[in-house]
């Protein structure tokens, strides 16, 4: 009787194991085949230039002899036919091979590289923040839905979406280093996240605090909470165990889509703070219309959302037990 | 059932925050549309006052760098920004749904490489897309207003496809085709009439969306140029004095801020109206 | 028969100004060891009574009345203090066995978090007690159910765990709101069977829920018929069902025995007999 019941808990274990690995790779493929959508919709993107793209680059250049032009076109491989030089630029990519900045000469994934833990960090601490604010100001908008404070939670969310970002990252500078002289205007040390961290958790926890009350709001009317209350749990135990804990793994699914959000708001952030990340480094490349460095710039952006979305799915895999055994 | 039906008793039922938004943007709009008007001053004169002017009786919003008066600024500014939206709005819902509906009444195969693009450019947010747009078609307002429209091109095209799908599994269309109606007869005829309210809807949504990117767009620099009074160009180049004249910075920037809110108040209630599944999409 | 465990006076639910009220002056006892079913068509005013025993009806809702525990009038205790009654004196289980359990905790937790709260025990103790609970309803392997999660579990299999978590705590009664009407036929009869036995077992007073007349019939002792938030006729079974003394309780059972005889003939004429 014992032999035969673990046989069937092992074998269920590894069929999980197997199904849980399926699910990873097909997601990966999904996420891979996305990246190169990217990679060749950014290959096309130089070619919609209006006019010639050599002569926009070198405008501004006092070097821009026809010599020098020609042999940019070459090094672009811009005389080559349109699919040829997509293909050839995904080929490249997909080997790491981001190509050369225009301006700097040196290797745009090198420069890229070098700015993306400052732009990770950025990132990180700014998500965080916004889910330790928006979490539980949804929690507290749906437990007292139809009520006060779910009014105010509701009316700071639309005005969160309301604001710009890179204005609420204005006027805290304004109040935070120039007023009160708190924190430092711009740099890049440990001291100098606070603010632009603050300004993207505050703009995008309004996101995050609406997605917490629908979720929770959804799950509180559900029959096992009426269950639990029917068992005389304490109602703190009720909300915080048997309504959060569904809502938060329902909420996983959509911080990847916040984040997506927040690094595009981070974008023009890390311009308002002067934060040395490849958000500051890519306006620099369009104020100079350094194609090949904005190119890789979009590569490494897209790829970073699609990594983290598919993390996050995976994670999700993990944290429901209805997609981990089934 | 139809929109005549649409009367008082709906408009009592309506929630607050959409008479409020409505009528904050009502407001705007005939702000902007009246600014030669409402303008005290020329918004690229110079030296209509003191350089860096506080606010004052004078000039209620006070002056900039250059001593031009602000509030004409943001005025005119109004004009600019909402014609970019409406713009941007308008092209981008007429690209989007044509992509949705092709999408919806094709074959399988165009169907699945449709979705899967769409999906794609879905999945990053629209402020970026219009940066990189912008960025390969060079700084400047008409371009600021194509990236911006394309940038909202996804999210078009995916809520049109939703709702031609719904549309296309009901049984009339089915008896329609059936009937031998061609496909653009049949959009024409009979899928556009019943999505074209929720596609309106839909547009505000995409609008304060807009808003926000042609701002941010024209504060890097890459959108409108200065000296056009552009929102966010007149935050770019108000950033220099943010100790010195701060209210450079604060009266486009509520301006922004109004003009969003609105939109958002109307599109927020609306879209439980049109599409009640949809759940924390910004 | 003992005193009643649960005595129900006047009790009355009215929405919103209150003109309407969905259930008016119900009153009736429950003893230990004893099955009341309440019958009725849907709208009866049946399910609202067996929310506001437990006082779970939903905010909008006004309720008048006493409701008696054990000589204790709990409709007027604060939160608080029922959250300490649910459960521990009075359990439910409900309809729909698929979405009752909490889909993102394992069994264990949700059959030993009421022994933890009510009665004091570490989670060992609990985690004991409870595998005895699931042994009782039927379980074979209850270490093994322990370690799942409910949408591992069958549907009857649920409605089983439901019935062990809650008389895991001993309550002096049971409130089961139509608790195989979401079932198949085959399992019906087994959670059935499966209440009267452990009703014996553990001494509970069920108080049955169900539109069902069979079912009534099968288990109850006795039966109050309602119908638009009123008790018509109450009163054990035999007398209510064998001489049914109102109108709508005869064409309760009318169309109940209408139905079983046309099934009965359609099997006769078709001879395939099933369970």
């Amino acid at each position: 009787m014992q032999l035969p019941l673990r046989r069937k808990v092992e074998r269920d274990f590894w069929e999980n194991r197997l199904l849980m690995l399926f699910l990873i790779l097909k997601r990966a493929l999904v996420a891979f085949l996305t990246v190169l959508v990217v990679i060749v919709l950014s290959g096309v993107l130089i070619h919609v230039v209006p006019g010639d793209p050599v002569t926009a680059m070198m405008a501004q250049s006092v070097t821009a002899t026809p010599e020098a032009m020609a042999e940019m076109r070459a090094r672009l491989g811009l005389d080559l036919p349109v699919w040829q030089q997509v293909g050839l630029y995904a080929w490249h990519v997909l080997q790491g091979d981001l190509g050369t900045s225009i301006r700097s000469s040196e290797s745009v994934a090198q420069l890229l590289l070098q700015r993306l833990p400052n732009t990770f960090s950025l990132a990180v601490s700014g998500l965080v923040i916004a889910l330790a604010i928006g979490i539980p100001l949804g929690f507290l908008a749906a437990v007292n839905r139809g009520r006060l404070a779910d009014t105010a939670v509701m009316v700071i969310a639309v005005l969160g979406v309301s604001i710009p970002a890179f204005w609420l990252g204005l006027i805290l500078m304004q109040v935070f280093s120039l007023k009160l002289g708190w924190l430092p205007v711009a740099g890049s040390g440990w001291r100098n996240i606070i603010l632009p961290a603050f300004t993207l958790g505050l703009t995008y926890c309004a996101l995050v605090a609406r997605m917490t009350r629908s979720a929770l709001i959804e799950v509180l009317a559900e029959d096992y909470i009426r269950t639990a209350r029917a068992r005389g749990l304490r109602e703190r135990q009720v909300l915080l165990v048997h309504a959060l804990r569904p809502a938060l793994i329902s909420i996983v699914t959509v911080v990847g889509l916040v984040f997506a959000y927040l690094l595009g708001g981070q974008v023009i952030i890390e311009n308002v703070f002067s934060w040395n990340g490849i958000g500051r480094l890519a306006v620099q490349a369009m104020l100079e219309r350094d194609y090949p460095m904005i190119q890789g710039f979009i590569v490494v952006f897209a790829t970073s959302v699609v990594i983290v979305s598919m993390l996050i799915d995976i994670l999700y895999g993990f944290l429901d037990p209805r997609m981990r055994q089934k | 059932m139809t929109s005549t039906t649409v009367t008082a008793a709906t408009l009592r039922s309506l929630p607050f925050t959409v008479i409020l938004g409505t009528g904050l943007a009502l407001l705007i709009i005939a702000a902007a549309l009246l600014a030669p008007y409402l303008a005290p001053f020329d918004p690229m004169r110079m030296a209509a006052g003191p350089r860096l002017a506080a606010p004052s009786a004078a000039h209620l919003f006070g002056t900039d760098e250059f001593g031009r008066d602000l509030l004409s600024r943001v005025l005119m500014g109004g004009r600019l920004s909402l014609g970019i939206g409406v713009a941007a709005v308008v092209s981008g819902l007429a690209i989007g749904g044509l992509l949705g509906l092709l999408a919806a009444f094709s074959g399988r195969l165009v169907q699945a490489v449709l979705l899967r693009v769409i999906d794609v450019l879905y999945s990053f947010p629209d402020t970026l897309i219009a940066l990189a747009l912008v960025a390969f078609l060079g700084p400047g307002i008409e371009n600021a207003t194509l990236a911006i429209a394309i940038s909202l091109v996804p999210f078009y095209a995916r809520v049109t496809y939703g709702l031609a799908a719904a549309e296309r599994a009901k049984p009339y269309i089915e008896a329609a085709q059936l009937a031998g109606v061609r496909p653009g007869r049949l959009v024409r005829v009979h899928v556009m009439p019943n999505i074209g309210q929720s596609l309106i809807v839909m547009g505000t949504l995409g609008f304060s969306s807009a808003i926000l990117s042609a701002a941010g767009l024209s504060f890097l620099g890459l959108g409108v140029q200065p000296p056009s009074p552009e929102w966010g160009a007149i935050l770019a180049s108000g950033r220099n004095y943010i100790t010195k004249a701060p209210w450079i910075l604060l009266f486009p920037g509520v301006a922004i801020c109004l003009t969003v809110l609105s939109f958002n108040l109307i599109g927020d209630s609306l879209r439980d109206l049109v599409d009640p599944r949809r759940k924390g999409r910004p | 028969m003992s005193s009643p465990y649960l005595s129900v006076r006047d009790l009355s639910i009215s929405f919103g100004s209150g003109e309407f009220r969905a259930v008016r002056n119900v009153s009736f006892d429950l003893a230990r060891g004893e099955i009341l079913a309440l019958v009725g068509e849907s709208g009866s005013g049946k399910s609202l009574t067996s929310l506001s025993v437990m006082r779970l009806l939903p905010e909008a809702a006004r309720m008048t009345g006493r409701i008696e525990i054990e000589g204790r009038d709990i409709a007027v205790l604060p939160p608080r203090q029922m959250e300490d009654v649910r459960g521990a004196k009075i359990g439910m289980i409900f309809q729909e066995p698929m979405t009752s359990l909490n889909p993102v905790l394992t069994i264990a937790r949700q059959m030993t978090e009421g022994l933890i709260r009510h009665n004091g025990l570490s989670r060992r103790e609990a985690l004991a007690a409870a595998a005895t609970c699931l042994e009782d309803v039927g379980f074979a392997e209850p270490d093994r159910v322990l370690r799942q999660y409910p949408h591992q579990l069958s549907g009857g299999m649920r409605q089983r765990v439901m019935i062990a978590a809650a008389l895991a705590l001993k309550p002096g009664i049971l409130i089961a709101d139509e608790p195989t009407t979401a079932l198949d036929v085959t399992v019906q009869a087994q959670v059935l069977d499966l209440l009267v036995d452990l009703k014996s077992r553990y001494g509970s007073g069920i108080l049955l829920i169900t539109h069902d007349i069979g079912v009534v019939a099968e288990t109850a002792d006795r039966v109050a018929v309602m119908r638009g938030g009123q008790i018509l006729e109450t009163g054990t079974v035999d007398e209510v069902l064998g001489a049914p003394t109102h109108e709508y309780t005869r064409a309760l059972l009318a169309s109940h025995l209408t139905v079983e005889k046309s099934l009965r003939l359609r099997k006769d004429e078709t001879g395939v007999a099933t369970s």
